[in-house]
């Protein structure tokens, strides 16, 4: 796997000169910077409101953690679920309209020179969208003193939900030559991955799927959303850490064997 | 060089290639013929292990493309019906970036760019994005990333398609000198698909012609111009031979 750089370096250079980064990256500014300033004022509106009917004891309880970065990370883990697929479209179904995929499977490469190769670089854009957020709750340092520890785990967590998207659009990528198929089959395969603690939860409370709760646990297990929010809370599990490398390996697997399939077909 | 071992490829019910064999020898340019749908680029892909065949076999430069891929395809260059382009690099990016995975040494891939770019007239455009060129430049672009690491096998399907008679000569005069260098250059063993027969009677020393999947000629240029009557006449004939069977075999 020698080329693995070579193959990244190549997607990462041809995404900057392509408008979608930079559309990716601006909506993605944009958005943070209105949801950051959203939480920003809802939390200085309670505290008002709890200084005016001198609800002391609430008022202790408040923190810039839990209500302002908590909900801030919830919502552009959300973002993430439309921004990551506009990067991934292209990876694998732009190569097949280019005819490039002639070349790379004709090249002394490996498969996994080129699968590892293109999610690398996704993987690398994911980190400098996830870096760009770090700014919002670093401004918080200078004029309050939100926990340090919490705020770096729940980055963390986006991060991992970043890289397992990223990896995801990529299979999506894989399996069509059309980018917008790819984007909206992995647009609805993450949201799908999202909101399966959501169906977890409707059925715990008594619906069909709770009669079985060994299946409602495992939908929860399966879910993003739960392994993401321990990452808010500060905990950093290796269960959850697991959950995401299982996840990023899955479909790495899985894409390996759609560009493979190529060929055999 | 090249060798073709009785390789067949089956799309579901339909024999696109059915079991052909050759052998190209050092050196030699060969055309590859036949009317459109014969078989010819997916036989192309077959050698060049895009596609697997159905059975049979390609060996490249003494590598079997089934059991040493890695190093059959190290061993080959490829331009494709459509030259694999990425539209937003320039000229010579695509170009370091094919000779880096195709395996040339980092120390060397500058000078296989620089020698590239002039022998494919690309020097002039060489800052160029992809996507801005016209077609005859696409198109020696693709040639250039099948020669940048200047490999032993040449598999060229369709060459000199869509460029002017002036380029056409040129590319032409470019694969002939590839399979006859000067000293101490490698010599290069070309197999080339062409619809133009004078193409092949310009730069080629035998003809390989296919129909229906199966090889039908097999022979040098001279023979079939002195016992065929020409190429064309061998070409109509062969190719009417058998209209009247059964469609098991067509495209």
């Amino acid at each position: 796997m020698r080329h693995v750089g070579t193959i990244a370096s190549r997607e990462l250079r041809s995404l900057f000169v392509s408008p979608v980064a930079y559309a990716v990256l601006t909506l993605f500014v944009l958005l943070a910077g209105f949801f950051f300033l959203s939480s920003l004022l809802q939390f200085e509106e309670y505290v008002l409101r709890m200084q005016q009917f001198q609800y002391f004891d609430q008022l202790k309880e408040l923190n810039l953690n839990d209500h302002v970065i908590a909900p801030f990370f919830g919502v552009m883990s959300v973002v993430l679920l439309f921004m990551v697929p506009g990067i991934t479209m292209g990876l694998f179904a732009s190569e097949k309209t280019n005819h490039t995929d002639e070349l790379l499977l004709t090249s002394p490469l490996t498969m996994w020179d080129i699968v590892l190769g293109k999610y690398l670089a996704a993987a690398a854009f994911v980190s400098l969208l996830v870096a760009l957020l770090a700014l919002y709750p670093a401004i918080l340092l200078l004029y309050g003193d939100p926990e340090v520890a919490k705020t770096l785990a729940g980055l963390l967590g986006l991060w991992l939900v970043g890289l397992a998207y990223a990896a995801i659009g990529g299979f999506a990528s894989s399996i069509t030559r059309n980018q917008i198929i790819a984007f909206a089959f992995s647009f609805v395969l993450l949201l799908v991955l999202w909101m399966l603690s959501f169906l977890a939860d409707l059925g715990a409370a008594g619906g069909a799927i709770g009669a079985a709760t060994g299946f409602s646990d495992f939908l929860r297990w399966l879910s993003t959303a739960e392994h993401f929010e321990s990452f808010v809370k500060g905990l950093i599990d290796t269960a959850d850490l697991a959950y995401f490398a299982v996840l990023v390996g899955t479909s790495l697997l899985l894409t390996k064997f759609a560009v493979e399939s190529v060929r055999w077909r | 060089m090249i060798e073709a071992r009785a390789m067949s490829k089956r799309y579901g019910d339909r024999l696109a290639v059915d079991s052909i064999s050759f052998e190209v020898a050092r050196g030699e340019v060969v055309g590859f013929l036949g009317p459109n749908g014969a078989g010819k680029t997916t036989t192309m892909r077959m050698l060049t292990g895009f596609l697997p065949p159905t059975d049979g076999t390609a060996v490249i430069d003494g590598h079997d493309m089934l059991t040493d891929p890695l190093r059959a395809r190290r061993s080959l260059g490829y331009l494709p019906e459509s030259p694999p382009l990425y539209p937003e690099m320039d000229v010579e990016g695509y170009l370091r970036f094919v000779a880096s995975i195709k395996g040339v040494p980092r120390g060397e891939r500058r000078s296989a760019v620089e020698r590239t770019l002039e022998r494919c007239g690309l020097v002039d455009v060489r800052r160029r994005v992809i996507g801005a060129l016209s077609k005859g430049y696409r198109q020696r672009v693709g040639l250039g990333q099948a020669i940048v690491h200047d490999p032993p096998v040449l598999i060229l399907d369709e060459p000199t398609v869509g460029l002017d008679p002036v380029q056409i000569r040129e590319i032409r005069t470019l694969i002939s000198n590839l399979a006859r260098p000067a000293a101490g250059g490698t010599q290069h063993t070309v197999i080339l698909s062409t619809h133009i027969l004078s193409e092949v009677e310009a730069i080629c020393q035998r003809v390989i012609l296919i129909h229906r999947g199966r090889k039908r000629v097999d022979a040098p240029i001279a023979d079939l111009v002195r016992e065929g009557g020409g190429l064309e006449s061998v070409f109509a004939r062969e190719t009417a031979r058998d209209e009247s069977e059964p469609e098991a075999a067509t495209v």
